[in-house]
Formats: structure tokens, sequence, C-alpha cells
């Protein structure tokens, strides 16, 4: 490797990648140097171009290359709903998953003050002020079930108070198709408390 | 070095590589240790990621190797704390303060048992103000940082009705107007946390701003639980 700073370079890089390793990035290196230069190129273009123009949606904080996003911008959602999650993709598994209509505030991340994240890292403000508009009359509250989850759900309810709006939070309990028997004593309990009217 | 069925509890864990979590947990014989949790992410793992969760008292086995450890089994040992609302700050505060104060593989038995009677208190409801405070005067007795709670620093002892300006290195002195920067504290308000007797509400406010200086003079820094400017209600955590 010492014979291309270049090459070394490249392979470090590389690794700031998820899930690559120094073996894997050495691979990835050689292959693009070896047979797919072109394809190399388009990538690197469409990095920089990436970094570049893709910001956050001033309203929600998605990932957007527009001050408004695609979402918050169309005038067919419903602007009385505002569902609350943890990150861009939790927000795209819930467009796959539900028929959701209304739309979204993206915190990227959850309370936690051992990553230093708190309400301002959050854009809570932002939120405060989204509520204070009076625009939207329930807050979908869809954190994931951890205990920051949680954390972040109860700063999210206090909010939603403060500002007269009514808070909802994502049910848990057994998913489709699992067998009672093999479901965790914690998930069962909470299905359990949560059970609903027939 | 393989570590069995050992107490502990989870003090925040973070996403590590594609499907694992780094993992900081508080263990009664081995002190605060980082243990790697392989694969947990995925769908079908052999350790219980519902479980790997804070708040839950937990036995662990891990294979233990330089700096990080990988965890090879955990289990429940109890219930979990049965804490919501603002009480999960206050538990938060609590081990973002552990795991800034306790340096990793350093044993500190009776922090970690004032730590369970802590998280104890908070979900029996106790006050949690007076909770926070007599958890952190015992982690710092276990840690060496001791207050001095009986006699000021000349050795004399204290007076209920004296206030006094509390130095983190050396003791309680007498307040006098130029202490403007040290914690003013009075004399009933150390004697009721040395004593263990439940202080009233403006001692209690004198003994959190008196933890909170002692903390940062040893910390050498602030923790996030305090800076956050709550939105919506007055903090708990600090």
């Amino acid at each position: 490797m010492s014979s291309s700073p270049l090459l070394a370079d490249l392979v470090e890089a590389l690794r700031c990648l998820p899930g690559v390793g120094a073996k894997t990035a050495q691979r990835m290196a050689f292959h693009v140097l070896e047979r797919d230069r072109a394809g190399a190129r388009r990538l690197a273009e469409r990095l920089a171009a990436a970094v570049e123009r893709i910001g956050n949606c001033t309203r929600c904080r998605t990932f957007s290359e527009e001050p408004l996003c695609a979402l918050c911008a169309s005038s067919t959602r419903e602007r009385s709903l505002l569902c609350v999650v943890e990150t861009p993709v939790d927000q795209l598994a819930i467009e796959q998953a539900t028929g959701y209509r209304g739309q979204y505030f993206v915190l990227l991340g959850r309370i936690s003050p051992l990553d230093g994240l708190g309400p301002k890292e959050l854009g809570l403000d932002l939120l405060a002020q989204r509520l204070a508009e009076g625009e939207v009359q329930e807050l979908i509250v869809a954190t994931n079930p951890t205990v920051e989850g949680e954390a972040t759900a109860h700063m999210l309810a206090q909010l939603a108070r403060a500002a007269g709006v009514r808070a909802s939070r994502l049910a848990h309990g057994v998913p489709l198709g699992g067998e009672l028997e093999f479901i965790d004593r914690g998930t069962l309990a909470h299905a359990f408390g949560g059970r609903q009217v027939l | 070095m393989r570590v069995d069925q050992q107490p502990g509890y989870i003090l925040h864990a973070r996403p590590y590589r594609e499907t694992s979590l780094l993992l900081e947990v508080f263990s009664r014989d081995h002190g605060r240790v980082g243990l790697v949790a392989r694969g947990v992410r995925r769908e079908r793992s052999r350790l219980p990621r519902g479980v790997l969760q804070p708040l839950q008292p937990l036995l662990f086995d891990w294979i233990a190797r330089g700096e990080l450890g990988a965890l090879v089994a955990a289990e429940i040992a109890s219930a979990p704390f049965a804490l919501a609302g603002d009480l999960l700050f206050s538990a938060m505060y609590v081990n973002e303060l552990v795991s800034r104060l306790c340096a990793r593989n350093d044993a500190h038995p009776l922090a970690f048992a004032a730590y369970a009677q802590c998280l104890d208190r908070l979900a029996a409801d106790e006050p949690a103000g007076w909770t926070l405070r007599r958890f952190e005067r015992e982690l710092l007795a276990d840690l060496g940082y001791a207050l001095l709670l009986d006699r000021d620093a000349a050795d004399a002892a204290l007076l209920p009705e004296q206030d006094y300006a509390y130095d983190p290195e050396s003791g309680a002195r007498t307040w006098t107007a130029g202490d403007g920067r040290m914690p003013r504290v009075s004399g009933a308000a150390l004697l009721a946390l040395g004593a263990d007797r439940t202080p009233d509400a403006a001692q209690l406010a004198q003994l959190r701003r008196l933890m909170r200086s002692v903390i940062r003079h040893h910390l050498d820094g602030e923790l996030n639980a305090w800076t956050w400017a709550r939105p919506a209600a007055p903090p708990t955590s600090g």
C-alpha cells in the first residue's frame, strides 16, 4: 500500500461507511480502481452533490434539497395531524406501511444526555412553534419503545399539553402472526395492559 | 477472562457497527464496563434485544478482553424499575452521573448498592430531589470524594443556624460576603444530609446547588442533563 499514498487515503476514507472495516474498504478501493472507474467517478460526484445540496427541511427537519420538503409543501396532506418520529428512516417506514395522510416532524435523535442530545438538539423549540400556530389538532408520538424513546415521548406530551393539542402514542403489543408463548414478557405485559374493547 | 451471572444495569446503549450494540454496563463486581452485544439488532438475534434496556436489572455473562468485553448472555434478574414521566429524566441523570464519574473496570460495590436503592426509591415515588441527593452522597463517598458533613474545614462542629461556603477540596467554612462563587449552604442542611434526615424545601434547594458544584469540581465539566433548558416543565433531574 505504501506504493500509493492516495490509495491508502482512499481505503481510510471508505472506512467512514457503516459496516466497512479495513478489509472491506481495501476490497472496495481495489475494485473501483481495477474494474469500475466510471462507477467510482459517478459515486464521487453524487456524494459531493448530496453532501453539498441536501439539507434539512425548515419545517419538519427531514432531509431535503429545498427549504421545504415535498411532504411539507404538499397541499394534499392533512395539516391537522403531525407525526413525530426519531429519524428519516422511521418516517419512511411509516409512510410505506400506513395510509397516514398527515405531516411529520423528524427529531433526528432521541433524548439522551450521554449522547449530548437534549431538547435543543431535537428541535423542540421549532416543534413548539409549530404547535403554537394552531393548525395541528393531534400530535402522534412515534418514538421508539425504549427508555429514551419513552422519555422523549413524555417531553413531547408536555409540549402538546402546553399548546392544548391532543397527543397520542403508537400502541405496543403482540406482533401480527406472533404466538403469545414466544413473546418476551415485557411486550406481553404491555399488550395485556393496553388491551382494547372488541 | 469470563464473567458469569454478574448483576448489573445498562447505563447506556449505542448502535455499534451494522447490527451490534455497545453497552455501558454498571456491574456489581467490575464497576463500569463496556460490552459489545454482537448482532443484537438483527431480527433473529441470539441475545434478547428487548431486555437490553436501562432500568432493567440483569445478569450478564461476558468475556473480558482489553477495553471492551463481548457479551455472551443476558437475562432478567427481576422486574424492571417502573419509572415514567419526569422520573425517567431523574434516572437518565443518575445514569449520566455514574457514566461520567466512575472510571471503567473499577469496582464500586457500595455505589452499586446505592444505585439500585436510588432507582427503587424513585420507583416507589419517594421525593426525587432528596433521593438524588442521597445517591450523590453515597456515590461520591465510594469514589473517595466523601463530603465532610458534621465538621467544618477547621474541625469544629457544624452549627445548624450558621451559613457555610463549601469548598469541595477542604470542606465547609463560615460563609462571608467574599465567597460569592462558592455554594452557600446552611449548617442545618449539611447536617441533615450527613445524618440522612429529610431536609425542608429550602435546605434541599441549597443541597442541590452544593452537590452540583461539588460534582462539577470533580468532573471538571458539566453534565448534559444539567444544561437542558426544559421547554415545558421545570427540570427535576439535577
